[in-house]
């Protein structure tokens, strides 16, 4: 599996922006430049980590949970962490 | 008409958005603002009637805009004029002379503060030959894909002013 394209990168960055404005939330002080540079480390981070987080599940769910799955389940996590500010 | 005095304010209910990548209305704390995306470059447009007492010294424009996150980086803007005048202008297609800009500014460090940036216009070709008494459109753009700022940016009013 291959990290996301240029054109999927700029996509996210700015839904990522548009989600932060639509709620007026401040971002800090990081150009469009800068917050590109931290999500194209966010997903080159998952890209080389694909295998370790694999390998951390457990039978059966290793096997038994398709890759959209497995996603699915490490982006529930994370964002329930960041909800109750785990 | 003397220097700097108030010709028109445009506000953000006045907008006439065009049928593509246009600059959307929102509330921020109830203020009235108009978004413009940082990535793609919107468009605001507004119709007016240029007041007779206009002296021909040419436009200043005061753009007052916030920025919906960003606390760093630079905002682009761009305005256009369009006579539409006596005649002047087939309303089937659009005429707007080229830009003029105000670029790099350094937005406020708070998010909700509200910024006023310049530009100006000599009178005649530059502002499409706009004369007093004539209808006319005025654009306005952010530039999102030259500027630096994150977020939405937030068009409060736009004041025309005799230079």
């Amino acid at each position: 599996m291959a990290v996301l394209s240029d054109n999927d990168r700029a996509a996210l960055r700015s839904a990522f922006t548009t989600a932060l404005s639509t709620a007026f939330e401040p971002l800090g002080a990081l150009t469009k430049a800068e917050l590109r540079a931290a999500l194209n480390a966010v997903d080159d981070w998952v890209d080389a980590n694909q295998a370790s987080f694999n390998a951390a599940l457990p039978l059966p769910a290793r096997t038994e949970l398709t890759a959209s799955q497995k996603a699915r389940l490490l982006a529930s996590v994370v964002q329930r962490r960041f909800d109750l500010g785990v | 008409m003397a220097s700097g005095d108030t010709l028109l304010v445009f506000l953000p209910a006045d907008n006439e958005p065009p049928t593509s990548n246009y600059a959307t209305l929102d509330l921020r704390n109830n203020h009235p603002v108009l978004d413009f995306d940082d990535t793609t470059n919107e468009d605001a447009v507004f119709s007016g009637v240029m007041p007779e007492h206009y002296a021909g010294g040419g436009i200043t424009l005061e753009i007052g805009y916030s920025m919906s996150s960003a606390t760093s980086g630079d905002i682009d803007w761009d305005a256009a004029f369009e006579r539409i005048g006596d005649q002047q202008q087939d309303v089937d297609s659009d005429g707007f002379a080229a830009a003029n800009s105000v670029d790099n500014t350094t937005v406020p460090g708070t998010s909700g503060n509200v910024d006023v940036v310049q530009i100006t216009f000599t009178d005649g070709v530059d502002m499409d030959s706009v004369a007093a008494g004539e209808l006319f459109r005025l654009k306005i753009t952010r530039d999102a894909a030259s500027d630096t700022a994150s977020g939405d940016a937030e068009l409060h009013f736009v004041h025309v002013m005799e230079t």
